[in-house]
């Protein structure tokens, strides 16, 4: 109980916190409840995202982060409130979803590229066939993205050929070539071996400093005191804490957010 | 297929084997054993046809009837193999559709699409040839249906309800074997449901489903006999005439193989081929 009355007061700070970046808040979540079943997972959440923010959602598994995440491009329905991209309402019954899905890269834990594929083929496919661009400027534009995650010579390699912080690098190119407002990462390096970590968040963190707005479920605790803006600490379906993300680990503010510090070390 | 079944009982019987450990039949004894008896049915088989073909006096091939009947059982032979082809390239393209019925989340469609397999499943083919080949003229008035040979179409017609029933489901068990993850990973590019199976989740379960798909071709080909109920001059048909006429069964019967043989060992190869073909790049690292 008196967690989520600390819920109420923080999201109202971190809220402040994030807003002084940049004018209007580019992805907002307001009062967003989400059920599967009888389980209620998302518990009205209240979250803004500003253009150019790192926002990191942290939390012990089960806590709804991924789902707040999925819920975003909409790959999950909500039951009740309104996430909005842009102003726009993509949780509205109406809303054009696969025009608002291209503004919203999204990267997954498991990588998802299409195994029948070129690495090459899989950034290009969305441009192609979403966006109707022309195959040879997808095709330039596409390597540019591969170079940009150190892959332009894997380019003819089917995603079986990469090891899995390869794939999951050209899972983050493709994602870039619709060039999306804001993108979506959900416990991208959890699949990974260790020593094939680093290289996924380098290039986050490369995308991070060249202004992409970023939403990153993650349990790499040093990624997300370094790179991110803000840090969401979320638990039982609630956003308990948030806040600057050195502020977090150095001095929660509630004791949800020490516990779970606690639980790390 | 059998390397890697052999390879998972290397690593399970070898201990055993190795350790002096109760009476384990070792791997390579199951080998040899394996291979004896493929050696054995194969010589028994090639010992019958012998026996049949060039030692039995009663049982011996013509050649003089052989040379005269040549020509009309190829002409049969071209007909089964247009009818498999016509019956082949749409039975394939409807089952896709029926697949894509099985999955779908509309519950009309789905419906529609069950109760259509449940049908073409669940009654003999045969049934459903004496259906459309002598149930559906006669719903017109006498001499008003408006196809004169009717027995082709009605044979094509057949075989492609029928076997789309079976591609359909060989289709369905294919996308289900597609990672959701890759519906997911499309959609998420802004592409549409349709899209996102035409590109994405169709190409994979398509190759998950070869297997199962050429397994039914084949089992087409083979169907084609049935067609001698409806008046269709293909190779069962031919054979009756002939056996009729001289009263010699072996030398048309050995025609009659060779004619099979000669769709279904092909057709196996081209399965085959475009199984390898859709490798992308091998199945590990």
């Amino acid at each position: 109980m008196s967690d989520a009355g600390d819920a109420a007061g923080s999201a109202e700070t971190g809220f402040a916190a994030g807003s002084r970046a940049a004018g209007e808040a580019l992805v907002e979540f307001e009062n967003v409840h989400k059920y599967f079943g009888e389980t209620h997972v998302l518990k009205g959440i209240d979250l803004e995202v500003d253009e150019r923010e790192v926002v990191v959602v942290v939390g012990p598994s089960g806590s709804g982060k991924s789902t707040l995440l999925r819920c975003t491009n909409r790959l999950e329905e909500i039951q009740e409130g309104e996430i909005r991209l842009e102003g726009q309402a993509i949780s509205a019954p109406d809303a054009d979803v696969n025009r608002l899905r291209q503004r919203i890269g999204m990267v997954f834990q498991s990588f998802n590229l299409f195994p029948h594929k070129t690495a090459l083929e899989n950034v290009t496919l969305g441009p192609v066939k979403v966006r109707g661009l022309p195959g040879e400027r997808a095709r330039d534009r596409a390597m540019e993205l591969l170079d940009r995650v150190g892959l332009d010579d894997q380019a003819s390699s089917y995603p079986n050929q990469l090891s899995g912080g390869q794939q999951q690098r050209v899972a983050i190119a493709r994602a870039l070539a619709m060039d999306p407002r804001v993108m979506l990462f959900d416990e991208v390096t959890s699949a990974l071996d260790p020593e094939l970590v680093g290289e996924v968040l380098e290039v986050m963190r490369d995308l991070a400093e060249e202004g992409m707005t970023m939403m990153v479920v993650t349990h790499e605790m040093g990624f997300a005191r370094e790179v991110g803006d803000r840090i969401v600490l979320m638990d039982e379906g609630r956003i308990v804490e948030q806040g600057d993300p050195r502020a977090f680990f150095e001095q929660p503010e509630t004791d949800r957010g020490k516990r779970f510090l606690s639980k790390l070390l | 297929m059998a390397g890697s079944y052999s390879g998972a009982a290397t690593a399970e019987g070898d201990p055993e084997a190795d350790g002096d450990v109760g009476p384990a039949v070792s791997d390579r004894t199951v080998r040899r054993i394996g291979v004896g008896i493929s050696v054995a049915f194969a010589a028994a088989v090639l010992a019958m046809l012998a026996f049949i073909l060039v030692i039995n006096p009663r049982s011996r091939v013509d050649p003089d009837l052989l040379v005269t009947i040549v020509p009309r059982f190829f002409e049969a032979w071209l007909l089964v193999l247009g009818i498999f082809l016509a019956g082949s390239v749409s039975s394939v393209f409807f089952g896709i559709f029926v697949g894509l019925g099985r999955v779908s989340n509309s519950s009309i469609t789905n419906s529609i699409a069950s109760v259509y397999v449940e049908f073409f499943r669940g009654t003999p083919l045969l049934f459903q040839l004496i259906v459309i080949f002598f149930g559906i003229p006669a719903l017109w008035p006498p001499g008003a249906f408006p196809i004169e040979n009717f027995a082709v179409p009605a044979a094509i017609i057949g075989l492609t309800l029928n076997h789309a029933a079976y591609v359909g489901e060989a289709i369905r068990g294919g996308i289900g074997s597609v990672p959701d993850g890759q519906m997911e990973a499309a959609r998420s590019l802004g592409m549409s449901y349709v899209q996102s199976m035409r590109e994405v989740v169709l190409p994979q379960a398509w190759r998950n489903a070869l297997a199962a798909i050429g397994n039914d071709q084949v089992i087409l080909v083979k169907d084609t006999s049935l067609l001698t109920v409806i008046a269709v001059p293909e190779l069962i048909s031919e054979f009756r005439d002939v056996n009729s006429a001289t009263f010699d069964p072996w030398t048309p019967i050995v025609l009659v193989a060779v004619a099979y043989l000669g769709i279904t060992l092909p057709l196996g190869k081209a399965v085959r081929y475009l199984e390898a073909r859709s490798d992308w790049g091998g199945d590990d690292r």
